[in-house]
C-alpha cells in the first residue's frame, strides 16, 4: 500500500499487521524529518539574519518536533481520544501556568526597583 | 467461608477445589495470601477496603495529634504575655499543626473514603492497580514518620543528649518551625535547622504517595466501571474523587520540584531561593501556591462529594441538578489552577496580574454558589430525616458558606491587603477546614461507618457531637474575624495587653476546648459503634448508590456477580423505580472471581523512603554515616520495585455462588 | 481472546484502553508539570540575571546537537521495537531495544562528559542561579534517561525468559516506549530553549 491510501484508524493488536507495516514507513520518514530539522536548526543559529525571525523559527520547529513525536512515535493519533485528553490537560495546565509565571516574574516587579530621584 | 479454586498459572485453570493455600511467586517465594496471621494479612493486603480502613485509622490518629497541637497553641494565647511555651516551640507547634492537619489528617481521611467507597460505588472488584494502592498507603506512613521524627530528636535534645553539628551546627530546631507553606528565605540553611529537612523530605514522600494513589483512582474510575455505569451515572462522590485525583496529578509536581530545589539549596549550596547567589525567594511562593491553591480544592471537593451523597439520601429526593453539580465541581477544580497568586497580592504582582487573579478568584465563587443552591434545591420539598449524617451535612452547608463569604472578601485585592497575615485569614480557612471539610467528613463517617464495620450507631450521642463541635467551632473562630480586623497578626507567640485582643482570645480558647470535647465525643461514639453496635444490614439508611447493595461489611470480592447498571442512583431505582431501571447481574461464567495476590513488595519499596528521608535529614544535623543510610533507602526502594515487577501479579479465584 | 486472558481479566473495561497505558499517559501529563517547573525556573533566572553567566562561552553546540540526534534516533528505534512487539516479532524487538539502550547510554555518556567539562570550567551548583537551574533540569532529565535505560535492560532480559505473553507484553513494551519518547520530547524542548536560543546572534 502506498502512503496515499493510508488510513489512520485505531487498530487492535489482534488485527492483521498491515497497519504496523505501514507505520514502519511513517516512522522512517519521521525519523528522517526529525534529523533534518535538527540539522536545519543548527544551521539557522549561525545565519546572520534577523534574530527575532530565527527565534520564531527555532521555537516553531521544536514545537513541530515535539508534536510529531507525540503524534506518531507515541501513537497518539492512532489511539483513543481520552489519552490525548489526559496528556493534553497536563500539557495545557503546565504551558498556561508557566507562561503566566514567566510574565509575572519580570524585572519590573521582582528585581529591586529603581527608586526615582535617588 | 467461600471455596477457592487455585490456579497455579494463568494458563492451567482447573476446577479442582482446594482449601485456601498460598502459591509461589515468580521469585520462588510464598505469596502472603490467606495468611493465618492477622498482622501479616493487613500488612500485605491489596484489598482497597482494608487499605481504606488503615488510611482512616491513621488519619484519625493524626487528627487528634494536630488537635492537641492546636489546643496547646490556643492555651498559650488565652492570656496576654503568657509564657506556657517558648516562641520557638510555638513556631514548631503551628507549623506542625498546619502540616499535620492538611497532609496527615484531611488528605488521608479523604483517601480513606476514596479507597473504601469508589470501587464499591462503581461496581468494581478493586482499584485498577491493587499493589500500587498498597504502595501509596505505606508511602504515606513513611512520610508521616519522617515528618514527625523531629519530635523524637527534639525530645532527646531537650534532655541534653544531642545537639546539632555539621551544616546546621548550633540550630537545635528539629521540628519544622517555618509555617506550613515554608516561605523562603527562612527555610534557608542559615536560618532553620534540621526540622526544615524533615519537612522537605516528609512532604516529598507524601507527594509520591498522593501522586501514585491519584493516578490509580483516575484509571479506576475511567476503566473499572461496571457495565451500564456511564460517566453521567456515577455517584457525585466518585465524580469528585475523579476531579480531585486529576488535581493531585497535575498540581503535586510543582511542589515536588520546589521541594527538590529547596533541598538542593540546603544540601548542595545551590541558589534557587538564596538572594546572595541571585535567587528570588518570591519564586518559592509562586511554585508553592501553584500547588497550594489546587491543594485547597483537593481538600474540599471530597467534602462536597460526601454532602452531595448525604443530602439526597436523607431528603428522599435525587440530587437537584446532578449534571450542574458535577460540572461546577470540575470547574472549581480547574479554575483552581488559575488563581494561585491571590495568596500573594501583597507581594506586588503588578496591576495586570493582580486584577486578573482577583477576577478569576471571584469567578470561582460562581460554581461554588451554584453547588450551594443545588444542595438547598435538593432539600426543597424533600422528606427530610434528621439522621446523624444529615445533621452534619446541613452543618456543612451553613458553615462552609460562612467560610466562603470571607473567602470572597479576600478575592478583592485592596481588602486582602488589610486582611493578609491577620487572624481574619485564620478565621476564613478554619471555617472552610473545620466548618466545611471536618463536618462533611464527620457526616461521611456517620453515613458510611455502618457499611465499613457492619454495625449501627448506638444512642443519640451524635447529637451531642454535633452540638459541641458546631458551637465550639463558632465560638473559636468567629471572634477571630474581629481579632484580625483589630490587627492581630497570625503566628503571634504572645501579645501585650491593651490592644483589645484579650477577651476575644480568651473566648477563642474556651471555644477550642468545647470543639475538642465534641471531637472526643466523636471518638467515643466511633468506639461504641465498632465495639458494640447492632448489626447494620445492607442498607440501613435507605440509600441510593451501589455500595449499599452489598453486605455490610462488604465481602472481600465486593460483588458476588457484577451488577449491570441501568440508571443513576442505581440502588434507589432498583428499590423504588420501574422494572427497566433495576440492577441486573451478569451471568456467572463459572470461572469464579479473580482476586489479586497479596504482596510484601509495595510495603518494602515504600518503607525504603524512611531511611532515605531520615538519612538525608539527619545528615544535615551532623550525624555521621547518614549518607549511607540514605543510599540504603534508595537501594531498598529500587529493590522493592524490581522484585515487585518480577514476582508477577499472581491471583486466585473465589467462588461465592457455589455456597448458596 | 485466549481462555487465560478471559478469566484473569481484572474487573470490567468500560472503554477499551489498557489500564497501564492510561496510567502512563497520566504520568506523562504529570511529568509535563515537573519539567514545566524546571524549565520555567531556568528561563526565569536567565531573564532576571542575564549578565550572571554567558553560556555560549561553555556550551558546545556540536556535542549537544550530536546527543540530540542520538536521542531522536533512539526514539525511532523504540517506535520500531514497539511495532515489532505488536507483530510478535521478538527478535526484531530485541535488536531494536539493544539499539535504544546503546543510544541511551551514548546520550548519558555525553551528558556526563558535558557536566565534568563544565565543572572544570567553573560552572558548578554553587556558582549561582545558572548553575543551579541548569544542573537540576538537565540532571533530572538525565535521571529519566537512566531509569529508561534500566527499564529497557530489564525488558530485554525478560524477553529471554520465555514468559512474554503476546498481548500483555506488547502493552508493557508500549508503555516503556511511551516513557522513552516522552524523555525524547523533553530533550527537544530543552535543546531549543536552553542551548540553541543562547547562540542566536552570538556566533
Amino acid at each position: 500500500m502506498s502512503e496515499a491510501d493510508y488510513n489512520p484508524l485505531p487498530v487492535s493488536p489482534e488485527a492483521d499487521h498491515s497497519a504496523e507495516n505501514e507505520r514502519y514507513h511513517v516512522f522512517v520518514n519521521l525519523a528522517l524529518a526529525l534529523a533534518a530539522i535538527t540539522g536545519v536548526e543548527l544551521v539557522l543559529v549561525y545565519l546572520p539574519i534577523n534574530t527575532v525571525f530565527i527565534f520564531t523559527v527555532l521555537v516553531s520547529l521544536s514545537l513541530f518536533k515535539f508534536a510529531a513525536v507525540i503524534a506518531w512515535f507515541m501513537h497518539l493519533i492512532y489511539d483513543k481520544l481520552l489519552l490525548t485528553l489526559a496528556f493534553g490537560t497536563g500539557l495545557a495546565i503546565a504551558a498556561g501556568t508557566y507562561t503566566a509565571l514567566l510574565f509575572i516574574m519580570s524585572n519590573e516587579y521582582v528585581a529591586p526597583p529603581e527608586i526615582p530621584g535617588m | 467461608m467461600s471455596t477457592v479454586t487455585e490456579t497455579p498459572a494463568p494458563s492451567t485453570h482447573t476446577e479442582d477445589k482446594h482449601v485456601l493455600k498460598p502459591e509461589r511467586s515468580n521469585l520462588g517465594l510464598m505469596r502472603p495470601d490467606h495468611n493465618k496471621s492477622v498482622l501479616i494479612d493487613w500488612l500485605t493486603t491489596v484489598d482497597h477496603k482494608k487499605i481504606g480502613i488503615m488510611y482512616g485509622a491513621i488519619a484519625l490518629f493524626f487528627l487528634l495529634v494536630g488537635g492537641v497541637e492546636a489546643l496547646i497553641i490556643r492555651t498559650q494565647l488565652a492570656f496576654p504575655e503568657n509564657d506556657l511555651i517558648s516562641a520557638q516551640r510555638y513556631n514548631q507547634l503551628f507549623t506542625m499543626h498546619g502540616t499535620t492537619m492538611i497532609f496527615l489528617a484531611i488528605m488521608p481521611l479523604n483517601a480513606a473514603f476514596f479507597n473504601f467507597l469508589v470501587p464499591l460505588q462503581i461496581g468494581a472488584r478493586d482499584v485498577a492497580f491493587p499493589r500500587i494502592n498498597s504502595f501509596s498507603l505505606w508511602a504515606f506512613v513513611a512520610g508521616a514518620l519522617v515528618i514527625n521524627f523531629g519530635w523524637v530528636l527534639q525530645a532527646v535534645e531537650v534532655m541534653g543528649l544531642f545537639s546539632a553539628s555539621g551544616p546546621t551546627a548550633g540550630m537545635n530546631d528539629f521540628v519544622p518551625s517555618m509555617g506550613w507553606f515554608g516561605y523562603a528565605p527562612i527555610t534557608g540553611i542559615e536560618f532553620t535547622g534540621a526540622g526544615t529537612d524533615f519537612w522537605i523530605m516528609g512532604l516529598q514522600i507524601l507527594g509520591v504517595a498522593s501522586l501514585s494513589a491519584a493516578m490509580n483512582f483516575v484509571v479506576t474510575i475511567i476503566n473499572m466501571r461496571a457495565p451500564g455505569m456511564k460517566m453521567m451515572r456515577l455517584p457525585v462522590f466518585t465524580w469528585m474523587t475523579l476531579v480531585v485525583s486529576l488535581l493531585i496529578v497535575f498540581a503535586f509536581p510543582a511542589i515536588t520540584i520546589a521541594l527538590a530545589q529547596l533541598m538542593f539549596d540546603r544540601t548542595f549550596g545551590t541558589s534557587f531561593f538564596v538572594t546572595a547567589g541571585g535567587g528570588q525567594p518570591i519564586l518559592w511562593q509562586h511554585l508553592f501556591w501553584i500547588f497550594g491553591h489546587p491543594e485547597v480544592y483537593i481538600l474540599v471537593l471530597p467534602a462536597m462529594g460526601i454532602v452531595s451523597e448525604v443530602l439526597p439520601t436523607f431528603s428522599k429526593k435525587p440530587l437537584f441538578g446532578y449534571a450542574i453539580v458535577v460540572f461546577s465541581g470540575a470547574v472549581i477544580g480547574f479554575l483552581g489552577f488559575a488563581v494561585w497568586s491571590h495568596h500573594m497580592f501583597t507581594t506586588g504582582l503588578g496591576k495586570v496580574a493582580t486584577a486578573a487573579f482577583s477576577l478569576l478568584t471571584m469567578a470561582i465563587a460562581v460554581p461554588t454558589g451554584v453547588k450551594i443552591f443545588n444542595w438547598v434545591g435538593t432539600l426543597w420539598g424533600g422528606r427530610v430525616r434528621f439522621a446523624p449524617p444529615m445533621i452534619f451535612a446541613l452543618g456543612f452547608v451553613w458553615m462552609f458558606m460562612m467560610g466562603g463569604f470571607s473567602g470572597i472578601m479576600h478575592a478583592s485585592a485592596p481588602a486582602d491587603a488589610q486582611q493578609q497575615d491577620s487572624y481574619f485569614v485564620i478565621a476564613h480557612f478554619h471555617y472552610v477546614a473545620i466548618g466545611g471539610i471536618f463536618l462533611a467528613v464527620v457526616s461521611g463517617i456517620y453515613f458510611w461507618l455502618p457499611k465499613i464495620v457492619g454495625k449501627m450507631w448506638k444512642g443519640k450521642l451524635s447529637i451531642w457531637v454535633a452540638i459541641f463541635s458546631t458551637v465550639g467551632l463558632n465560638i473559636t473562630f468567629f471572634p477571630m474575624h474581629f481579632l484580625g480586623l483589630l490587627g492581630m497578626p497570625r503566628r503571634t507567640h504572645t501579645y501585650l495587653e491593651g490592644f483589645g485582643w484579650e477577651t476575644y482570645n480568651l473566648v477563642c480558647t474556651i471555644g477550642s476546648y468545647i470543639l475538642a470535647f465534641g471531637i472526643f465525643l466523636l471518638v467515643v461514639d466511633i468506639i461504641r459503634c465498632v465495639r458494640s453496635g447492632e448489626p447494620a444490614g445492607n442498607d440501613p439508611w435507605d440509600a441510593r448508590t451501589l455500595e449499599w447493595e452489598t453486605t455490610s461489611p462488604p465481602q472481600v470480592y465486593n460483588f458476588g456477580r457484577t451488577p449491570v447498571i441501568a440508571a443513576r442512583d442505581a440502588l434507589w431505582e432498583h428499590k423504588h423505580g420501574p422494572e427497566n431501571r433495576r440492577i441486573t447481574y451478569e451471568e456467572d461464567d463459572g470461572h469464579g472471581i479473580h482476586m489479586p495476590s497479596q504482596s510484601w513488595m509495595p510495603m518494602i519499596a515504600s518503607l525504603g523512603f524512611v531511611p532515605l528521608g531520615l538519612g538525608l535529614s539527619l545528615m544535615q544535623a551532623g550525624i555521621p554515616y547518614m549518607g549511607y543510610v540514605a543510599i540504603f533507602g534508595l537501594f531498598m526502594i529500587a529493590l522493592g520495585v524490581a522484585l515487585w515487577a518480577i514476582e508477577g501479579p499472581g491471583g486466585y479465584h473465589l467462588h461465592p455462588e457455589e455456597e448458596k | 481472546m485466549s481462555d487465560s486472558a478471559t478469566h484473569h481479566e481484572d474487573g470490567h473495561k468500560s472503554l477499551i484502553i489498557d489500564n497501564k497505558k492510561l496510567l502512563m499517559w497520566l504520568f506523562l501529563g504529570s511529568d509535563c508539570m515537573f519539567f514545566g517547573t524546571l524549565i520555567s525556573t531556568h528561563l526565569i533566572y536567565r531573564k532576571l540575571n542575564p549578565e550572571e553567566f554567558d553560556p555560549t562561552s561553555m556550551f558546545s553546540l556540536e556535542l549537544t546537537s550530536f546527543s540530540t540526534f542520538i536521542l531522536l534516533m533512539s526514539s525511532f528505534l523504540m517506535a520500531l521495537a514497539v511495532s515489532a512487539m505488536h507483530k510478535g516479532q521478538i527478535k526484531s524487538f530485541r535488536r531494536n531495544t539493544v539499539g535504544v539502550i546503546f543510544f541511551g547510554l551514548i546520550f548519558l555518556a555525553c551528558q556526563v562528559y558535558e557536566f565534568t567539562e563544565f565543572a572544570h570550567l567553573g560552572l558548578t551548583l554553587e556558582s549561582g542561579t545558572f548553575g543551579s537551574t541548569f544542573y537540576l533540569m538537565t540532571g533530572t532529565h538525565g535521571v529519566h534517561v537512566a531509569i529508561g535505560v534500566f527499564w529497557l535492560i530489564c525488558m530485554l532480559f525478560y524477553s529471554y525468559t520465555g514468559k512474554m505473553d503476546a498481548h500483555e507484553s506488547a502493552v508493557d513494551v508500549e508503555v516503556a516506549g511511551l516513557y522513552w519518547h516522552f524523555v525524547d520530547i523533553v530533550w527537544i524542548i530543552i535543546f531549543t530553549v536552553v542551548y540553541l536560543i543562547e547562540f542566536i546572534g552570538k556566533v
